[in-house]
């Protein structure tokens, strides 16, 4: 009966010690899948890169990392510290405050519909947005930190080391940490305004303002579709819309090409919740929409690279307002955030 | 008498079962070998070290001295730091491809790097002040916490793809009576595909690689030359930024740069 004892309590040991950990038995048998993206009718679908499908996990992993403030050198700054989600992912700081109250020169834009674009920056100078990650972490007026130190910190925290190895099937490192938040930002997608509803055939979804806006954003007199067109309103490509004469302190597309013909053009922001993301403009010196409006309606500042589509216009104060109003009908009805 | 039979039993058991332990372990263990004669191996290949000098007028560069520069303005030298790409050995028949990317921060002084490489005379040893395109414009996230091109070297242009190729920074007077503290800062970095420019590290004499050994070239740097050459000058007062918004003054300093390799 003894043997017989000791025989089962050494079964017992061995069986035991063979017995793996719960947390990675749940990796190793819960399959990632592919995140459930919600488009507005008529939009594309977001181009993913190949090594970086668009999963669950990757989403849950990069949104994590997006508000977690230990992405900067002193723990102070994250992602959101600059795009805020109840202003669609943009800054009301004329130009956002980091490390130690740095400030850079450029205002932060939305990151609405972020996954349609091609180049990333106001200049276009980076060209996905997994590499776009990297910029902030360690630009020294942004989040001032490295981004495999950022990954050393957490990589054996949860949720970071389980969604890590559920996502990627490594631990997490600066591939990981840039593959997950520019899925996250890919999910942030702006489409569901009440004129996106008017053009899906709600009539009534903007009222007879916002209508007399709309008509006065297509006329050709103000030219605004020359550039802001298209799901996005914006064709992405980059415009000098003459705001300076001298572009020496910000020459925009030119820093990234060096082509004199480049000075002084910036990439065209979407007009998406347009009345959420003051100020305005590449460096975030217009404060209001009227301003942005008073600036087209001189046509802009002389420049050799000053846009052909740029031209003078009058409007009233009524139309102005009527504009405006157009503008703010373009706000989504929901959070762009799709996790909940 | 059964117990006694019993314990008998068990205890031969054991005996033959330690017995049949020891003939399978020694059941396992080699042959001594039938040694033939031993033929040293024939070595095909040997080391090449690079070690790059950073100096001052002939003398070792120390970061965060007070040295006199072309301008006779005061000035320091607080980050010095470069890639030099492509590095490869030629012969007339043959080529040894030894890195297509290297990291140096010289700022404390020489750095050494080895290569194995196959052994024989080579003739040319030539490199490129940067990074070739294919690789400076891919993702750094690939790159492993030891790799050249990682991130955490400091050099990588987070505002845009690429990387820095020079990265020159310290601090200046251009009143060379004062005495006061250097405050004003001076920040030259070259980078993006205009700077990419090529190096030659061939000393006077072919490079010998011989089997089982190491052959040092040194490089000399002459620091206080990165402020003129036969081309023209930096003068700091005016020209002290560069960091992609200054490609003329870029261009120049890579010039400087370039004069002031010389192989030992």
């Amino acid at each position: 009966m003894k043997r017989t004892t000791g025989i089962g309590l050494v079964a017992l040991l061995v069986l035991t010690s063979c017995h793996k950990d719960v947390g990675d038995d749940a990796v190793q048998t819960i399959a990632d899948t592919p995140f459930a993206l919600q488009l507005p009718p008529g939009f594309p679908v977001p181009v993913t890169p190949v090594d970086n499908p668009l999963t669950t996990a990757s989403v849950q992993l990069g949104k994590a990392l997006f508000f977690d403030p230990r992405v900067s050198r002193d723990g102070s700054i994250s992602c959101a510290s600059c795009h805020f989600p109840e202003l669609a992912f943009s800054d009301p700081a004329r130009v956002s405050v980091g490390f130690e109250g740095r400030t850079g020169f450029r205002n932060s834009p939305t990151l609405g519909n972020v996954g349609y674009h091609t180049a990333f920056f106001r200049d276009g100078g980076v060209p996905t947005l997994e590499q776009q990650v990297i910029a902030p972490i360690h630009d020294a007026v942004e989040m001032n930190h490295d981004i495999n130190l950022v990954a050393a910190l957490l990589r054996n925290e949860e949720p970071y080391k389980r969604l890590s190895q559920l996502a990627y099937g490594r631990a997490l490192d600066a591939w990981v940490i840039t593959r997950s938040i520019a899925n996250y930002e890919r999910t942030l997608v702006s489409g569901w305004s009440r004129y996106d509803r008017y053009l899906q055939g709600d009539l009534t979804a903007l009222d007879e303002q916002e209508l007399r806006g709309l008509q006065l954003f297509t006329s050709a007199d103000l030219n605004c579709t020359a550039c802001h067109s298209g799901f996005d309103l914006s064709d992405h490509a980059y415009h000098n819309v003459g705001q300076y004469l001298d572009y020496s302190t910000d020459p925009g597309r030119q820093r990234i090409t060096l082509q004199p013909g480049d000075v002084g053009k910036f990439k065209t922001p979407t007009l998406r919740n347009v009345a959420l993301t003051a100020p305005y403009m590449h460096d975030g010196r217009m404060p209001t929409l009227k301003h942005v409006i008073d600036h087209f309606a001189s046509g802009g500042l002389p420049h050799t690279n000053l846009d052909t589509a740029m031209r003078t216009f009058t409007l009233t104060d009524a139309e102005k307002a009527d504009l405006i109003a157009f503008l703010s009908s373009l706000t989504d009805e929901r959070s762009l955030d799709q996790l909940p | 008498m059964l117990r006694i039979r019993h314990f008998i039993i068990m205890r031969y058991t054991h005996i033959a079962s330690f017995a049949l332990v020891v003939l399978v372990l020694a059941g396992c263990r080699k042959d001594e070998p039938i040694s033939p004669t031993p033929v040293p191996p024939v070595a095909t290949t040997g080391k090449l070290r690079l070690t790059l000098v950073p100096e001052w007028e002939g003398q070792p560069m120390q970061r965060f001295t007070e040295y006199r520069n072309f301008s006779d303005y005061r000035m320091t030298i607080e980050l010095l730091k470069m890639h030099i790409g492509e590095i490869q050995l030629l012969d007339a028949d043959t080529e040894a491809f030894l890195a297509d990317a290297t990291y140096w921060d010289l700022g404390n002084g020489p750095v050494s790097q080895e290569w194995t490489v196959p052994i024989g005379s080579w003739s040319v040893f030539q490199a490129a002040l940067g990074i070739r395109p294919e690789l400076n414009y891919a993702d750094p996230a690939a790159y492993g916490p030891n790799h050249p091109l990682n991130v955490s070297n400091g050099t990588y242009w987070n505002w845009a793809t690429g990387y820095r190729f020079v990265m020159f920074e310290g601090r200046y007077d251009p009143d060379p009576a004062s005495t006061a503290t250097l405050i004003s800062a001076y920040a030259i970095h070259t980078g993006m595909d205009t700077c990419y420019t090529d190096l030659d590290l061939t000393p006077s004499t072919p490079i010998v690689i011989e089997g089982d050994s190491t052959t040092e070239v040194v490089v000399r740097i002459a620091v206080d030359r990165f402020f003129y050459s036969s081309t023209g000058s930096i003068d700091l007062a005016t020209e002290n930024t560069a960091h992609g918004n200054n490609i003329p003054l870029a261009l120049k300093f890579t010039r400087h740069v370039k004069a002031s390799f010389s192989v030992q």
